[in-house]
């Protein structure tokens, strides 16, 4: 939007400019804790399955033959 | 190799010449081929997996007094040496296609394992469980595959396309990469550091990354099936889709630089040490600008290589808007080019996590990081754990709670999958064949089949060829075989 920086801003339109960019940023903030939220929503689901003997597990997995 | 050539199929083609739009245009058939892996915990005494992959066969072996079989949806459903189930999808036009038919297999595979583990748990304890992983790489080393096949025109040699798309294959997996913890760090691959073997005792280094084996299941003069073996299984339905739909506009671009007797542009970009480049790639993360050496003499890093695929592939399609348009049923070409563009724009910016929803090996990597936030004492094992479980279709918590919980990107509705457990692709051969054992398996005479053939084989012998992939019009042929299974 170049015609904004031809000609000098108005107050109003300067805090208004700092409102929209406070609202981007807690928008910005809100989503990032959004996403953490998620996570750990998903870590929570998978808690359990951290609870089996991890190496049995990994170990039980020996497939011969393929390709 | 003339072995290779389908005898029977010689004669029929002789009267009936391959339509031209199929030779001049860019349409092409897809198809996906994916070994999963079997194991058992939770068993209260010593329980083989070979064992209990018969045991999901089962009903399988009932129905078609083997482990291999075609499926209604044309698909092929087969136990693998080595006890590995496995399933080829019917041909497809279109990536999107090849997907819904891939997720097919998903399903069909997890319901033969919950089968199995119903009848397990009577005799091994209420807690046994049956993992299916749809990954590459086991506990001890053993890699296995997910292969991609690809029809091509016979004109442009093999080498040709060996050459020129490797390059592309190996950096392809910026995207497409499931990745996998390994003792050497998080590896964007699963399996980069198992083709080494491979390539050290093949005459070719490229052949064991793609491989030479030619039986087009086609017209053997007009066409050859590119045999892609480097690709890695993927849980993400946009990383399935997107490496059969860019590998596709490659293609086309060799395929038409052939055809006008004119070069690629991809020539120079042939790796000195493709088996090196490969295990560069996969540690990505680790050295994202790393430089590869070329035959050329020149390095480049993966990054640079892909955008020099790119921009060729976008200037081919300036030239070719229309016939590309037309090439693929249900994907638009912008939209490839698009999710190509953004997936190489946030790997330059490092911002991995801009493709978790997308991206398999980033999708890991951002649960991984969370966790060992949480859980600073989290073992090597039980990351290894959770990256199994990532890939279990039959018994997993993680991929299941990314899509529940939106974190994936879904490109089929769940009924769009639940139709191609049942229905084959409508548009090429796969729907006769998918007719065909329908009719076979209702009226309970004994076929058999292949991707060419349709067998009655009892009580009377018949039989149908289908040469051409591309079509979905029943032949006289095979008209004649159905009126039998009346």
């Amino acid at each position: 939007m170049p015609q904004q920086f031809e000609q000098p801003q108005s107050q109003s339109q300067e805090n208004h400019e700092e409102d929209a960019l406070a609202a981007v940023e807690t928008n910005q903030q809100q989503q990032n804790d959004d996403q953490s939220d998620v996570l750990d929503s998903i870590l929570d689901d998978i808690e359990s399955t951290l609870e089996t003997n991890a190496e049995e597990y990994v170990n039980s997995f020996v497939q011969k033959g393929g390709e | 190799m003339p072995q290779l050539r389908d005898s029977g199929t010689r004669t029929l083609h002789a009267t009936e010449p391959v339509p031209s739009a199929e030779m001049d245009g860019f349409c092409r058939i897809f198809g996906v081929e994916t070994e999963y892996g079997v194991a058992v915990t939770g068993a209260n005494k010593p329980v083989d997996a070979g064992q209990v992959a018969m045991t999901m066969f089962q009903p399988i072996v009932s129905r078609s007094r083997s482990t291999n079989t075609y499926l209604t949806n044309g698909s092929r459903l087969y136990l693998d040496v080595g006890s590995h189930p496995e399933y080829a999808t019917a041909e497809a036009r279109d990536p999107r296609e090849a997907l819904a038919q891939d997720l097919a297999g998903e399903k069909v595979m997890r319901n033969l394992a919950l089968k199995a583990q119903a009848k397990l748990r009577e005799s091994y304890g209420e807690h046994a469980t049956i993992h299916v992983f749809k990954n590459n790489v086991d506990s001890a080393g053993h890699a296995f595959g997910c292969h991609e096949n690809y029809l091509v025109r016979r004109f442009v040699p093999l080498e040709t396309i060996e050459h020129q798309l490797l390059p592309f294959l190996i950096t392809r997996q910026l995207f497409t990469g499931a990745g996998r913890m390994t003792s050497d760090g998080f590896q964007i691959t699963q399996r980069a550091d198992f083709l080494d073997e491979a390539v050290s005792s093949a005459t070719t280094r490229s052949r064991p990354m793609v491989n030479t084996r030619d039986e087009p299941h086609a017209d053997p003069d007009s066409f050859r099936r590119l045999h892609v073996i480097i690709g890695d299984s993927n849980r993400s339905q946009w990383a399935t889709w997107m490496k059969l739909a860019v590998t596709h506009l490659v293609l086309c671009v060799i395929e038409e630089a052939f055809r006008q007797g004119e070069p690629s542009g991809f020539e120079q970009w042939a790796f000195a040490a493709p088996a090196q480049a490969n295990r560069a790639v996969s540690r990505f993360l680790d050295t994202p600008d790393a430089e590869l050496a070329l035959a050329s003499g020149q390095t480049v890093t993966a990054l640079q290589l892909q955008r020099q695929y790119y921009a060729a592939v976008e200037s081919f399609l300036k030239q070719h808007a229309d016939t590309m348009s037309t090439s693929l049923s249900n994907t638009s070409i912008a939209e490839i080019m698009g999710e190509w563009n953004s997936a190489l724009e946030a790997l330059a910016q490092h911002d991995y996590d801009a493709l978790a929803d997308r991206v398999d090996w980033a999708a890991k990597r951002r649960v991984f990081e969370a966790l060992r936030h949480r859980r600073p004492n989290v073992t090597f094992a039980q990351l290894e754990q959770l990256e199994l479980d990532y890939h279990d279709i039959a018994n997993g918590r993680l991929y299941g709670s990314l899509t529940t919980r939106e974190q994936m990107r879904q490109l089929l509705a769940a009924q769009a999958v639940e139709h191609a457990v049942h229905e084959a692709p409508a548009d090429t051969r796969a729907a006769l064949r998918g007719r065909f054992v329908e009719a076979a398996l209702a009226s309970g005479v004994q076929f058999s089949a292949d991707w060419t053939h349709l067998t009655v084989t009892a009580p009377e012998r018949k039989e149908a060829v289908l040469l051409d992939p591309f079509s979905a019009k029943p032949t006289a042929e095979f008209e004649s075989l159905m009126d039998t299974l009346q």
